[in-house]
């Protein structure tokens, strides 16, 4: 069954010819109506970040690259190893293999630890799942967002890369800013 | 005792009017009209409800206080209400009462994900808790044995697993200990609980009290996958499911199939799956080059194999091991038959015309007629190590429905003390013993044969009686449902005259086609049957047809003969080591050393392969393997794959049609479902079986009258053969064997049970103990016919004196080594 225009039918407002008089309006007067608004501007000085140089300040609640933590007093690692961040993944993009701790090698405060934890942040969404999921507040959205790299293997953190302090390259927006 | 038959009522729940059978059990009974009544403590394979937990409280009118659901079996007219505010408020005050001693450590705990608690809280549960002293604190984690972690905390006092250990697996070891909120669970004097079956309670327990420890912390419940396939360690096959991540098995549960393990595991069904990661399994073909095995191109084995087996041509003999599917059973004789023209196959070791006329459709019993039998008959096999899952089942049977037991060993038996009647003979007696159960069953003479068998003649006659009247009063002395359950070791032992009187017992008790009552054998290995019908039996072709073939088929130890004779010259071996798994080693290694070529398939090179190989394929385990095997009671049940094949292992199948093909015959097999639909088509009790209708619970063809029909009668067996007298001992010993539950390398490979390993033991009473001068403990040297072993003295009470016994299937010092029907015993 072919398609027939009906009620469907759609109206098309052209725009004046040009050569005509409504085509002179439209490329002398029109255009100077937005050049008003571009002239008003550049009193208003220079709005380019320089990137890498100048960075976007973000707001304490963005939610950059991961970090875990680690408890302050005995530096042992909050992290459990639960695996609930993992199942709260949409896009499916953490693994967590646990282990238990031992006298010898105590990692985490409970019974088990992470032995590993990755996320890949090729995948990542940065919806902050699982910063909600945690039982432990173990694993927190950083505000790192320079993250681009030249292998995807490259992407997927460890639980090393995760634990150490990063480098706090973006600045953080200041109050009322 | 018959199947107990139920009349259906009519009763009301939640305002809903629902059929069900009378008396079933309300929490049972409501599923039926889609209401769920939580329970903790209920379980119906436990028997018994006991009404420990509270969860089940539900309102029934006329009765003034909330009843247990789990425990009120339901009648015509009930009205029920679960959803009412008093039942509300019981539920939730339930699970808060609960709650205030159990950890909220549920990110740590290995049950979070699939714990009823969690599940049950989140449904019935109120949300607070108003509970804000100290809670009750036990040391934790604790070790309840090398396999199972306790943590007390987490109890919420159920008595699940003390019932099970108490009332299914009869093994008494878990109590509860003090009273009140004090309790907790534990082994009496605090040992470890080992058991053959004791992993079970990780399975029942409702929250993470019990725990695995080959498990803890591998994975959370949606990081795994669940492959549900079949356990091939042993005969029993009991239906499992395998939990897999990133392609490995990290744990086996139980799949409940009531016709086939009642949904309980063994231990070594349980555990032994870390062998199928173990960094000795074999993952690429190996081929002996200058004395040494080394690792080849598949390639250059299959073209090594198929040169060797060209040049040996019918001088090949195949060997089938128990852990063999159907299929390949099936390719391995088409092979050795058709391709290379010879007629030397064999898998059970014993005479295939008598596992054929014992395994008639009309005198098959199935597994759970076992249940409901009124007398059950164990004879010659020792279920807890020979099928551990109808050791369960006997037990079941006797406590539950009131079976009469009765066990006929060489060896003292473990279900001795639930049996109303044992009866032992020597080791060496059992065509005898049989021939004069028969005869005090059917008449004729029983004091020879029970004298040859050295039993007593009066317990025989008493045995007898037993299974003719079913042990009733002088008023009810009908025969009832007899079930036999029979291991077909005693055919290895003395066979000709094993199956004519069994025959003729089983004739004389009215089991030919009686519903409810039978044989059942107990193989020796998991796929005997199976193998049997797919035609890997010396002169019998799938589904037990005629080969055709001229002169004489060698059985397993005719093939040994000639070996070593060089009538026969190469030898192919799926999944089996004879050195290991068949009687006389010294024989077999000669036979091995004698062949040219020995072309193996195996997962492990065991002792035997390693020596003697010449070609070793990489086989697949049973979690990789895909197929069929066909249960002692006849139920053709399939193997899926759980995970993908290790290193370069390729299928069976494919090997040896690939050989096959080398050898310029194609078989017409592409994939692992063509194997199986040649199989069904070959054999014509099998006709109309595809692997989508034997599907996740299997098919019992014997069951199936069209099946039954086309079962190829038997020939008639030899009556004239006379039994074999039990050797005296005249200051020797006889010598028994017997092949423990925990034999088998899976066993030893597996990191969890290695500790239960088992190493040579010689099981005697102790008035010969006391004779010989040992004492339990003591080293000593086993001695008879030119060969002798080193074993440890078990005492045993219960064992006859002039008799000893020896393990089998071990990997050293095993009791094939002897061939000796007597034996010296002195001090190492």
């Amino acid at each position: 069954m072919s398609w027939h225009p009906g009620a469907d039918q759609i109206e098309v407002m052209r725009p004046p010819a040009p050569g005509a008089a409504g085509g002179t309006y439209r490329a002398f007067a029109e255009t100077m109506r937005g050049l008003k608004t571009t002239f008003a501007r550049v009193i208003e000085g220079v709005h380019t970040l320089q990137y890498p140089e100048q960075k976007t300040p973000v707001y304490p609640r963005f939610r950059g690259r991961h970090r875990l933590h680690k408890f302050e007093d005995t530096g042992l690692e909050k992290c459990v190893g639960c695996s609930l961040c993992a199942a709260a993944c949409p896009a499916d993009c953490i693994r967590v293999v646990a282990a238990e701790n031992t006298p010898e090698l105590r990692v985490s405060a409970g019974e088990r630890y992470a032995s590993v934890y990755e996320i890949n942040l090729s995948r990542c969404i940065f919806c902050g799942y699982c910063e909600v999921a945690c039982p432990f507040d173990a694993i927190t959205m950083g505000h790192d967002y320079e993250m681009s790299d030249y292998q995807r293997s490259d992407l997927i953190f460890t639980k090393e890369m995760l634990l150490a302090e990063p480098l706090e390259r973006a600045p953080l927006r200041a109050e009322g800013e | 005792m018959p199947r107990p038959e139920h009349r259906s009522i009519t009763f009301t729940i939640d305002g809903r009017e629902v059929q069900a059978p009378e008396n079933t059990i309300l929490v049972d009974a409501a599923k039926l009209g889609d209401v769920e009544i939580p329970v903790f403590c209920y379980e119906p394979k436990l028997g018994q409800p006991v009404g420990a937990c509270r969860m089940c409280l539900v309102e029934i009118e006329g009765i003034p206080k909330l009843q247990t659901g789990c425990s009120t079996p339901v009648k015509d007219g009930m009205v029920v209400h679960t959803q009412t505010a008093r039942v509300k408020e019981a539920q939730a005050a339930v699970v808060e009462f609960l709650l205030i001693n159990h950890p909220l450590d549920c990110p740590v705990c290995d049950k979070g994900g699939e714990c009823p608690l969690q599940d049950i809280s989140y449904g019935w549960g109120g949300g607070t808790t108003r509970f804000i002293e100290p809670k009750r604190h036990f040391v934790k984690p604790l070790e309840l044995s090398p396999l199972i972690a306790i943590d007390r905390e987490r109890c919420i006092l159920c008595y699940r697993c003390v019932r099970f250990s108490q009332e299914v697996s009869e093994d008494y070891q878990l109590v509860l200990h003090e009273r009140g909120a004090a309790t907790f669970v534990g082994t009496f004097d605090g040992h470890p609980y080992v058991a053959p079956f004791s992993g079970n309670i990780i399975e029942l327990c409702p929250v993470g009290a019990l725990t695995s420890r080959p498990y803890r912390f591998r994975a959370r419940p949606w990081d795994i996958e669940g492959s549900g396939s079949v356990c091939t360690l042993c005969p029993a096959q009991c239906n499992v499911s395998f939990t897999v991540r990133d392609e490995r098995v990290l744990r086996v549960l139980a799949r409940q199939n009531d016709g086939v393990d009642d949904g309980w595991l063994c231990d070594k069904g349980r555990f032994a799956y870390q062998s199928v990661h173990s960094d000795e399994r074999v993952t690429q073909p190996l081929l002996r080059d200058g004395g040494e095995l080394r690792p080849v191109s598949w390639e250059r084995a299959l073209a090594t194999a198929a040169g060797l087996l060209k040049k040996a041509g019918a001088g090949v003999a195949g060997l089938a091991g128990g852990e063999s599917t159907n299929e390949e059973g099936f390719l391995l004789q088409r092979l050795i038959r058709e391709v290379l023209g010879s007629s030397h196959v064999d898998a059970a070791g014993v005479d295939p015309v008598d596992l054929w006329s014992l395994a008639r459709p009309d005198l098959q019993a199935s597994l759970q007629d076992v249940e409901y039998a009124h007398t059950v008959l164990v004879l010659g096999t020792e279920p807890v190590d020979d099928m551990p899952i109808l050791d369960l089942r006997i037990r079941k049977g006797v406590r539950r429905n009131r079976v009469k037991l009765a066990v006929a060993t060489a060896r003292p038996s473990s279900l001795d003390a639930s049996a109303a009647l044992s009866v032992r003979y020597a080791p060496g007696g059992e065509g005898a013993f049989v021939t004069a159960l028969t005869a005090a069953v059917y008449g004729g003479d029983v004091d020879a044969p029970a004298a040859a068998a050295g039993a007593d003649v009066d317990a025989i006659r008493t045995l007898a009686e037993l299974l003719r009247t079913g042990g009733g009063d002088d008023d009810n002395r009908a025969p009832g449902d007899v079930v036999i359950v029979w291991g077909t070791r005693l055919l290895g032992a003395d066979g000709g005259a094993v199956t004519p009187a069994l025959l003729k017992l089983a004739s004389g008790l009215a089991l030919t086609g009686r519903d409810g009552g039978g044989l059942l054998a107990v193989p020796a290995s998991t796929n005997e049957r199976g193998l049997l019908e797919a035609g890997v039996a010396p002169g019998l072709a799938p589904g037990f047809g005629d080969t055709g073939a001229a002169g004489e088929s060698y059985a397993e130890a005719g093939i040994a003969r000639a070996l070593r004779d060089g009538d026969l010259t190469a030898l192919y071996l799926l999944h089996d080591d004879p050195i290991l798994s068949r009687p006389d080693a010294v024989g077999w290694d000669r036979a091995l050393e004698k062949a040219t070529t020995v072309v193996a398939h195996a997962q492990f090179l065991t002792a035997g392969l390693r020596e003697h190989a010449t070609v070793v394929f990489p086989a697949e385990s049973y979690a990789e393997k895909e197929g069929t095997v066909t249960h002692p009671d006849g139920r053709v049940q399939r193997l899926r794959p759980a995970i993908g094949r290790q290193g370069q292992t390729r299928p069976e199948w494919w090997v040896l049609s690939e050989l096959s093909r080398r050898l310029g015959a194609d078989m017409g097999i592409l994939t692992g479902a063509m194997a199986s639909r040649q199989l069904f088509d070959a054999v014509p009790f099998y006709a109309g079986l595809t692997l989508d209708r034997i599907g996740g619970r299997g098919v019992r063809w014997p069951a199936d009258p069209a099946a039954a029909a086309a079962f190829p009668p038997p020939p008639e067996v030899r009556r004239d053969v006379a039994y074999e007298t039990t050797a005296t001992p005249n200051g020797a010993l006889r010598l028994g064997t017997f092949r423990s539950i925990w034999a088998g390398i899976e066993v030893e490979l597996s990191p969890a049970l290695t500790f239960l390993t088992p190493r040579q033991q010689v099981e005697m009473a102790p008035a010969d103990a006391r004779r010989l001068g040992v004492a339990h403990g003591d080293k000593v040297v086993v001695a008879g016919d030119g060969a002798s072993l080193e074993a440890t003295v078990v005492l045993r009470n219960a064992a006859s004196p002039g008799s000893v016994f020896l393990q089998t299937g071990i990997q050293t010092d095993a009791a094939n080594g002897l061939d000796a029907a007597l034996v010296e015993i002195h001090k190492a």
